[in-house]
C-alpha cells in the first residue's frame, strides 16, 4: 500500500533533499533547548529544595550563634557536618520576646570516624522531646513512644549515604553505644542524613570527652510566632535585643545559596539569551536559503491551485518537524546533562531534593516550545516573503 | 456560442530601474468556451504575461479578465487560488515538476490542495500517465524522466482535475517533432472530447495554424492574426 500524498510527507521529503542542513539546524536546536533544560533543572532544583526544606522545618524562625547563619544553612539544607554552639540561656531570654508562640532547639555534634564513633561523618542533633515540634509529629505518629537514653534514629537518607540504616544495630558514638530503633520519614531537609538522639544523652557523650559540647551549649532555637504576626520583625527585635545571636526567618533560609544562585541565574539567562539569538539567526539563514531555492517550486504550487496559507502550512511543517526533533533530542540531552552533573556541582549534590516527573516533564515542555518558537521565529520573515511574492514572479526567479 | 473569457482594456506595466514597460497594453479580446486558440508573437512581446494574467499568476496594472463572468482581476488571493486549481490547467514553457516528488504526485500535486479529496484519484493518475504514454512512469522521479517524458507528467497534471481552461506558454517548445505531433493531436483529442478551451502560446506557426483561430501579439497589443 502507497503512503498516502499529504503536507507531511512533501514538507519531509523537502527536508530530506538537504540532509545536512536539517541536521545543522536540528543540533543547534538540541543545543539550545538541553542548555535550557539543564538551566531550569538547575534553578529550579536548587531553589526548590531550598523553600521546600525551610517549610518543612516548621519554624518560623532560627536563632543561630552569632556569625553562624551559614553553618546553620550548610548542616539544614546540605547536610554539611557543621558544629557551632551558644549558651542555653538564650531559650529563657527568647520566650521574653513579645510574639514568640513555641520554642525548642537542637544541639548539632559531628562524628568523626575512627575517632569518636564507628560510622562515617555526620551530624548527630540532640534534640528535646518535650519542646519539640520538628521530629515529634513522626514520634507520635510512627514510633508511638518517646525515644529513650541509648536509642537513636536514622534520617531517611542516612541508610543509603553512611550505611546505619538497619535498625536494631548498635553504633558507637562519641564513646556510647546508641541502638538504631528507627528510620524517620524524608523530611527533604539536610536532616534526612543526620542521626537523632534525645539530649538527655548529652551529659553522658561529653562526659566521654569525645566532642568539643561545653555543658549549657545548644546550637540552634527553633521559634514559631504567634497567628499573624510576622515573623521579619520579630526577627530583627531578637537581633536588636541579643547581640550574642544571628536570625533567619523561614523565608530567608537559603538566602545566601539563592543569591548565588541568582547571579548563576543572569549568566544561564545571557548564556540563553545569546543561544536563542544565534539559533533564531542560524534559523533565518537557512529557511531564507530555502525559500530562495525553492521559490519555482513554490511559483508552480501557487500556479497549480496552492494558496499563500497552504505555502506557510508546509514550510512551518518542515519547521515543526525541525524543531520538535531537535527539542525532543536537547530535553533528553539536558535531562541528562542535570542528572549526571548533579553529582559535580555540591550545591546540587548535597541538596535532598530530587526534581519529580511532573517538574521534569514541565521543564521539557518548556523547552520544547522555546525550541520549536525560536525556529518559528527565525523562519517567519523569509516564509512570510516567499508567500507574498506573485506566482510568476516566484516562478521566474533563479 | 458561449464566451467563457472576456479581456477588457488589459495593461501590465513593469517598473524597470527607472522605466515603465507596459508589457500588455489596452488588450480586449473574448474567448469562447470550447475554443482552441493559439497565440503568436516574437519574444518579448508580452504573451507570456497575457496568459499569466489570464490565469490568475499575475495581477494586471489595469483592466478586466472576466472569466464566466466573474472578474477575477477582482478576486482575493484565496478565490484566485481555487480559480487556478479548479478552472485552469497550466503547461509552462519551462520544466515545472517538483523534484521531490513522482511522476503520479506530481499529476496529483493540484489535488492537494483542494478542499474535497476523490477515492479514484490514484487511478486516475495511472490512467492519464497512461494517455499521454508514460504509463510506466508513474513511480519515477522528474530527474530520471527526459524533458518530452516531463511534459507529458505536466500535461496531466493540468488536465488531472479536469479544468475548463488550459493555458500552454510554449508546451512543446524543446520537444521533437514526434513528440511535439503527439501532443497536439492530445490538445486537439481533449478539446474536442470534453470542450476544454485551449489557449496556447507558441513560435510555430504550422501548430498555430492547427489552432482555429490565432491571435498575434505585437509589442503588447493584441490582434487577430
Amino acid at each position: 500500500m502507497k503512503a498516502e500524498f499529504t503536507f507531511s510527507s512533501l514538507a519531509l521529503r523537502n527536508l530530506k533533499r538537504k540532509p545536512l542542513r536539517s541536521v545543522i539546524l536540528i543540533i543547534a536546536i538540541a543545543l539550545l533547548v538541553s542548555a535550557l533544560v539543564f538551566s531550569l533543572s538547575f534553578v529550579r532544583r536548587v531553589s526548590s529544595g531550598i523553600r521546600l526544606a525551610s517549610e518543612r522545618l516548621g519554624a518560623d524562625i532560627l536563632v543561630v550563634p552569632a556569625g553562624s547563619r551559614g553553618f546553620a544553612e550548610d548542616v539544614l539544607l546540605e547536610n554539611k557536618a557543621k558544629s557551632f554552639y551558644m549558651d542555653k540561656g538564650i531559650i529563657e531570654k527568647l520566650k521574653a520576646i513579645p510574639g514568640i508562640d513555641s520554642l525548642t532547639y537542637q544541639t548539632y555534634l559531628t562524628t568523626m570516624q575512627g575517632l569518636c564513633c564507628d560510622v562515617p561523618e555526620t551530624v548527630v542533633v540532640a534534640f528535646n522531646q518535650d519542646t519539640d515540634f520538628i521530629i515529634k509529629p513522626w514520634l507520635t505518629e510512627k514510633f508511638g513512644r518517646k525515644l529513650q537514653k541509648g536509642e537513636a534514629l536514622v534520617g531517611s537518607e542516612s541508610a543509603f549515604n553512611i550505611r546505619v540504616g538497619l535498625v536494631e544495630v548498635d553504633s558507637v558514638l562519641f564513646g556510647n553505644i546508641f541502638r538504631m530503633v528507627g528510620i524517620l520519614d524524608k523530611t527533604g531537609t539536610g536532616l534526612d542524613n543526620a542521626l537523632f538522639i534525645d539530649d538527655g544523652n548529652l551529659e553522658d557523650i561529653m562526659r566521654k570527652g569525645k566532642t568539643d559540647l561545653k555543658p549549657g551549649q545548644i546550637s540552634i532555637v527553633f521559634a514559631k510566632v504567634k497567628k499573624g504576626l510576622d515573623p521579619y520583625k520579630i526577627a530583627g527585635d531578637i537581633e536588636d535585643s541579643f547581640v550574642e545571636v544571628d536570625t533567619m526567618a523561614r523565608k530567608d533560609i537559603g538566602k545566601s545559596i539563592i543569591t548565588t544562585l541568582r547571579d548563576i541565574n543572569y549568566i544561564f539567562i545571557f548564556t540563553m539569551l545569546l543561544i536563542c539569538f544565534l539559533s533564531g539567526f542560524l534559523t533565518w539563514a537557512i529557511f531564507s536559503a530555502i525559500a530562495n531555492e525553492r521559490a519555482r517550486e513554490v511559483g508552480i504550487m501557487r500556479a497549480v491551485g496552492a494558496k499563500e496559507s497552504h505555502i506557510v502550512f508546509v514550510f512551518f511543517l518542515e519547521v515543526i518537524i525541525l524543531g520538535s526533533i531537535g527539542s525532543i533530542i536537547g530535553i533528553f540531552g539536558g535531562t541528562a546533562l542535570s542528572i549526571v552533573l548533579a553529582k559535580t556541582f555540591s550545591i546540587m549534590k548535597n541538596l535532598p531534593l530530587h526534581l519529580g516527573v511532573a517538574e521534569r516533564f514541565i521543564i521539557g515542555g518548556a523547552g520544547f516550545l522555546v525550541g520549536n518558537g525560536i525556529c518559528i521565529a527565525g523562519a517567519l520573515s523569509p516564509i512570510l516573503k516567499i508567500k507574498k511574492m506573485e506566482p510568476l514572479m516566484a516562478i521566474k526567479k533563479e | 456560442m458561449v464566451t467563457q473569457i472576456e479581456v477588457s482594456g488589459l495593461t501590465k506595466e513593469f517598473a524597470v530601474a527607472d522605466q515603465t514597460i507596459t508589457a500588455v497594453d489596452r488588450v480586449s479580446f473574448a474567448i469562447d468556451k470550447g475554443e482552441f486558440v493559439s497565440v503568436v508573437g516574437h519574444s518579448g512581446s508580452g504573451k507570456t504575461t497575457l496568459l499569466s494574467i489570464i490565469g490568475g499568476i499575475m495581477k494586471p496594472t489595469s483592466g478586466q479578465v472576466l472569466f464566466e463572468g466573474q472578474d477575477i482581476c477582482a478576486f482575493d488571493d484565496d478565490r484566485l487560488s481555487e480559480y487556478r486549481n479548479e478552472k485552469i490547467g497550466f503547461m509552462f514553457q519551462f520544466a515545472s515538476l517538483l523534484p521531490m516528488l513522482t511522476a503520479e504526485e506530481n499529476v496529483m500535486l493540484p489535488g492537494l490542495f483542494r478542499k474535497s479529496k476523490s477515492a479514484g484519484d490514484q487511478t486516475k493518475v495511472r490512467e492519464l500517465l497512461h494517455v499521454v504514454g508514460i504509463g510506466d512512469k508513474c513511480d519515477v522521479y522528474p530527474s530520471q524522466l527526459s524533458g518530452g517524458q516531463q511534459r507529458r507528467v505536466a500535461i496531466a497534471r493540468a488536465l488531472m482535475y479536469d479544468p475548463r481552461v488550459i493555458l500552454a506558454d510554449e508546451p512543446t517548445g524543446d520537444l521533437d517533432e514526434e513528440t511535439e505531433n503527439d501532443i497536439m493531436q492530445l490538445f486537439k483529442g481533449l478539446n474536442r472530447e470534453r470542450q476544454i478551451t485551449f489557449i496556447f502560446i507558441t513560435h510555430n506557426l504550422e501548430l498555430a495554424g492547427m489552432a482555429q483561430r490565432t491571435l498575434r501579439m505585437t509589442r503588447g497589443n493584441l490582434r487577430e492574426a
